[in-house]
């Protein structure tokens, strides 16, 4: 009798997403297996990295995320270009860093302006991230969506105490919204219900259950993104089919491990940047195994690297 | 009365309809059929007409075939003597008056030389000759629209006629204004006065800016806010244009709307109101006219009458069952959970309210709608600026609520509820709940401008913020003064121990729907509480009361109804409708749960329990052993180890995460023999639950049950605890074995 592999059957599928406008649309989600298990169900898309740009750097920055953008850093445009014809980036995602009001504190029309002339810069779709700052992604992210109708976004985060405003704003110029919540299973099904409540199609929210870099929680993020999975696939529940995406290039490249020299940790070796690459990298790569759709990141090596592993295993 | 009102309706509808047939015809006689007509800038044609029939109204010759609509819908004119009509007909003039208005206003666009409007403004400026704007355009649509969505304005008023003056229209309009709330105004008073240009003569800044907007004197420019409202359900709601019971369903679930109607109702006014209870927009008026009560369309009454310009915002807000948010509590401290842990020591103290030294209480209860003045705030007794720093005086804090969906078993939830929002205040502090509030306020707090009076400012934006879906009005009294303080603290000790007896007089018999508490999924997947009158949940934070509350506020949230649904085991508590919720609620993990039974299905638990259960099976009894014991039980594991192993969301037969109430209830693992069961506990444990045990002992029979229980005293080994047991005569060793009821 020849072998026949037991295979996993589930009732419920990923629902998807599409962002971006016209013929470079990318769709993300649809799968009705765990990730890579495509013995076990069709994954019809595979998981996108979205590279990021900022509209300001902290001074902070290791080399490692700073040296290949180095001629272009002051000018998100121009970045955006480099790793979409240089870095081959699917997706750009815009952080919108300047407008913190801890920060530069920018506006929301200067922000609305630059997302404006991004759109018409770049051939690839935008996702637009606020700077967390829960009062002023509500100011500014609104703006956006207003001041750029139709252009199919991709905007976060929306979260508990400012999803409202984000969303009515996503709904009423069509765009698609990210819906945070922290690192809870509850709270991510929770805010899915609420934003479709205010009436936006499940199709248009994408789940961010909050990302833990690398030594920094990833496995709490593993967790609830593996149960929001399998709630998705095992139980159908369908409030809980939104396709999924992690903001992790800001979490890695703020980790100590990225940062610290030989001389202060004989142990970690000299090479920097190869050990940020990597720390990136495998962060990334955790949440594609743990069901992500989307990864955000940084530095262009580690893309490359997690891009490579998604072929290899999607091939 | 409705009988009146919906014949005048009906009246008032064949005349609209009647006149504005002849309009249209003149127009296709003077343009022709071919005349394009449209609505400034939508996408929607005439969009009332469009989205309840989904008929493209595009030129004059589309007309006649709405005309032909409305005469359809329009019922017979009701013989005098009959008893009907009812609301069913009146619904339908009121439907054709809406088309028939739409297109009367369409027709004012024709020519541009001759609209009375000014397209596509948001503001009328002090050039333009009049200051009506005339239909929203669909920028106009989407921008105001997204408020509506995300609550910034909860809600519009379309206000018709006119305020009995200048000074009083200006009143009504800046209470609107403050509540964030849309005013659309349209038509004038039989005199020919209208409120928009009353306002404008007031020197108010009217225009969408100011969210007070003239949309134009007839009474048929009321139709543009209808066409707001269905264009909100079209763009943001998704509805098929047609699918006239969605968009009205969307109109009336999610537009907030309300009629104000000011001055003499006239027949076509009737009818203008017959048509908004078709979106669900209650028509509230001020006049004696006949009014509409029962509830149907609408989600309170239909038309309100004889209400005083005064009033009329707050009876209007009332009426359509809108939430009020407040964004900034108005005190002169910061406010946030960052000060709930705030000491305050006695030099930095200015006052001290009640506490050891004197009598503190708070009390929150319900009463009827129009006998609580929603936001006042009074102080009986000396203030701050009556007392000298490092004062010291008693405190009565008297909140008097009133809500459509308030019940009084969510009285004590909500005066609860003082605690943590009073300490949210910087240099407040409140300790304790009922009579034995103790509360301290910082110099720094007084300095900054501080009065007593704060207390309801916070008390009532905060009940509104959080608890707006069950609270629509709060009044606050604080008393100072000594012989009120304990006047009124009289008064509250009665109802607390109504209330004390209220729950306890419940049983799981008698109650159909019992409330499941998933907030522990977060790291116990498969864990689902069920609670009933007679079970709290296992953290002893949450009891039946609290969890329907809890749904109550947030519907969507961890606390869900189950209908129990028919008996599956009387002895163990199983239910059907209980089973087939846990199974999908646990992830499928489990597919029975019993709510009286450690041995058979026990409940699982999350981690979060106030004791645990476990069977002693050689003294054929059971131990409860609580979290502040951390030696060792008769068990072999100490709280911590048994922790371990039954908590995680895990159904562990002999174990069962348990409230320390729970013990008292009459539900106390009854499957296994109840409290007769139970043989040991820690002694901290024990003498703190000494009355309930005492009693719960009494009426099964063993009155000195309480000394027979074992603690740490006794041994904390089973053999050991077994000598004891036997020493005693402990019911327990006398029962049914417990292996034999696995």
């Amino acid at each position: 009798m020849a072998f026949s592999a037991l295979t996993e059957k589930y009732s419920g599928k990923m629902g998807t997403l599409t962002f971006g406008s016209g013929d470079q649309a990318i769709t993300v989600g649809g799968q009705a297996a765990m990730p890579f298990c495509t013995f076990d169900g069709e994954i019809p898309n595979k998981p996108i990295v979205a590279m990021e740009v900022y509209d300001v750097v902290d001074p902070e920055w290791p080399a490692a995320v700073v040296d290949p953008f180095k001629d272009v850093i002051n000018d998100p445009i121009a970045w955006a270009k480099k790793n979409i014809d240089e870095y081959g980036a699917k997706a750009i995602c815009l952080q919108l860093a300047s407008t913190d009001p801890n920060g530069e504190n920018k506006s929301a029309d200067y922000a609305a302006e630059l997302v404006s002339k991004m759109i018409e810069a770049i051939s690839v779709p935008l996702v637009v991230w606020g700077s967390g700052n829960v009062e002023k992604d509500a100011e500014v992210l609104s703006k956006i969506c207003e001041v750029n109708e139709g252009k199919n976004l991709l905007i976060g985060p929306a979260v508990e105490e400012n999803y409202k405003k984000i969303a009515a704003a996503c709904l009423g110029y069509g765009h698609n919204v990210v819906s945070q919540s922290p690192i809870d299973v509850n709270m991510a099904k929770q805010m899915n219900i609420l934003i479709s409540n205010l009436g936006l199609p499940m199709d248009k929210i994408i789940m961010e259950p909050s990302t833990g870099a690398l030594g920094y929680g990833v496995e709490y993020s593993y967790s609830v993104m593996e149960r929001i999975s399998l709630a998705a696939l095992a139980q159908n529940d369908e409030k809980m089919q939104c396709p999924i995406t992690n903001d992790l290039g800001k979490e890695c490249w703020k980790a100590r491990e990225v940062k610290l020299t030989e001389e202060e940790e004989p142990a970690f070796g000299p090479d920097l940047e190869k050990r940020g690459v990597l720390w990136e990298a495998i962060t990334g790569f955790d949440m594609l195994l743990a069901g992500s759709n989307l990864l955000i990141m940084r530095n262009p090596k580690a893309v490359k690297l997690v891009e490579e592993c998604i072929d290899e295993l999607l091939a | 009365m409705s009988k009146l009102i919906i014949t005048a309706a009906i009246r008032g509808a064949h005349a609209i309809v009647d006149r504005v047939e002849g309009k249209v015809n003149a127009a296709i006689q003077e343009y022709g059929a071919d005349k394009e007509v449209n609505l400034p800038n939508t996408a929607y044609y005439l969009p009332v007409i469009y989205g309840i029939t989904g008929y493209k109204v595009e030129k004059l010759g589309d007309m006649p075939g709405v005309i032909e609509k409305c005469r359809q819908l329009l019922p017979e004119l009701p013989a005098e003597n009959a008893w009907l009509p009812y609301l069913g007909p009146g619904l339908d003039a009121g439907m054709a008056t809406a088309f028939a208005f739409e297109l009367e206003e369409s027709l004012l666009y024709l020519d541009p030389d001759k609209c009375p409007y000014l397209p596509s403004k948001e503001d009328p400026e002090d050039t333009d000759p009049d200051i009506w704007l005339g239909a929203a355009d669909d920028i106009i649509l989407r921008k105001r629209g997204v408020e509506f969505v995300d609550g910034s304005a909860p809600g519009f008023a379309a206000v018709v006629g006119a305020a009995k003056d200048v000074e009083t229209a200006i009143k009504i309009a800046k209470e609107l204004q403050e509540k964030s709330i849309y005013v659309f105004m349209a038509s004038s008073n039989p005199n020919g006065v209208s409120f928009a240009e009353q306002l404008h003569e007031g020197g108010v800044q009217v225009g969408w800016n100011t969210r007070l907007v003239p949309f134009g004197k007839p009474t048929s420019a009321a139709i543009h806010a209808l066409g707001f409202a269905t264009r909100a359900a079209l763009t943001f709601g998704g509805k098929t244009p047609g699918d006239f019971k969605e968009v009205l369903k969307y109109s009336k679930d999610r537009v907030f709307a309300f009629v104000l109607a000011l001055d003499e109702v006239d027949d076509e006014k009737y009818a203008a109101a017959a048509g908004c209870i078709n979106w669900g927009y209650p028509t509230i008026a001020d006049t004696d006219i006949p009014e509409i009560l029962p509830t149907g369309i609408c989600t309170y009454e239909h038309v309100v009458s004889n209400i005083p310009q005064e009033e009329i915002v707050s009876k209007a807000i009332e009426v359509r069952g809108l939430k009020i948010t407040i964004a900034k509590i108005d005190i002169p401290m910061s406010y946030g959970p960052a000060f709930e842990g705030e000491r305050i020591k006695k030099d930095a103290m200015f006052v001290e309210l009640g506490g050891p030294k004197s009598v503190g209480f708070e009390f929150a209860y319900s009463k009827p709608l129009d006998q609580v003045e929603d936001g006042k705030f009074t102080v009986v007794g000396p203030n701050i600026k009556d007392i000298e720093a490092g004062a010291l005086l008693p405190i009565g804090i008297w909140i008097e609520l009133a809500g459509r969906k308030l019940q009084e078993d969510f009285e004590p939830i909500l005066e609860r509820q003082c605690h943590h929002l009073l300490n949210g205040a910087e240099g407040v502090l409140h300790i304790g709940q009922r009579d034995i509030v103790w509360m301290r306020v910082s110099k720094k707090a007084v300095e900054a401008g501080f009065t007593l009076e704060h207390f309801g400012t916070i008390l009532h934006a905060k009940l509104h913020n959080e608890f707006g879906a069950i609270v629509d009005k709060v009044q606050v009294t604080i008393f100072t003064d000594e012989e009120k303080v304990k006047e009124h603290l009289e008064v509250a000790r009665k109802t607390w121990v109504e209330r004390d007896n209220r729950l306890s007089d419940m049983n799981d018999e008698t109650t159909e729907t019992y409330y499941s508490c998933s907030l522990c999924q977060s790291f116990a997947p498969t864990h689902v509480c069920v609670v009933t009158p007679e079970r709290p949940g296992l953290c002893g934070a949450y009891n039946w009361l609290d969890c329907r509350a809890s749904h109550e506020i947030n519907e969507h949230g961890p606390n869900q109804p189950i209908a129990k649904g028919d008996v599956v085991d009387e002895r163990l508590g199983k239910w059907k409708g209980v089973d087939e919720f846990v199974a999908p609620a646990s992830g499928n993990a489990f597919e029975s749960f019993s709510a009286y039974s450690i041995l058979v299905d026990p409940m699982t638990s999350c981690g979060c329990f106030e004791a645990i259960a476990a069977c002693l099976f050689a003294a054929n009894g059971v131990m409860v052993v609580d979290r502040d014991y951390a030696g060792e039980t008769p068990c072999g594991m100490a709280f911590s180890t048994l922790a371990g192993s039954v908590g995680g969301g895990l159904q562990t037969p002999g174990f069962v995460g348990i409230s320390k109430f729970y013990i008292g209830s009459k539900k106390f693992i009854s499957a296994e023999g109840g409290i007769k069961r139970l043989c040991w506990m820690p002694k901290a444990l024990k003498e703190q639950l000494k009355d309930m045990i005492t009693a719960r002992g009494e009426e099964e029979g063993v009155p000195n049950l309480y000394d027979m229980i074992a603690t740490e005293e006794n041994g904390t080994d089973e053999e050991t605890v077994m000598a004891f047991l036997m020493e005693v005569g402990h019911p327990c060793l006398e029962m049914q074995q417990l292996m034999e009821m696995m």
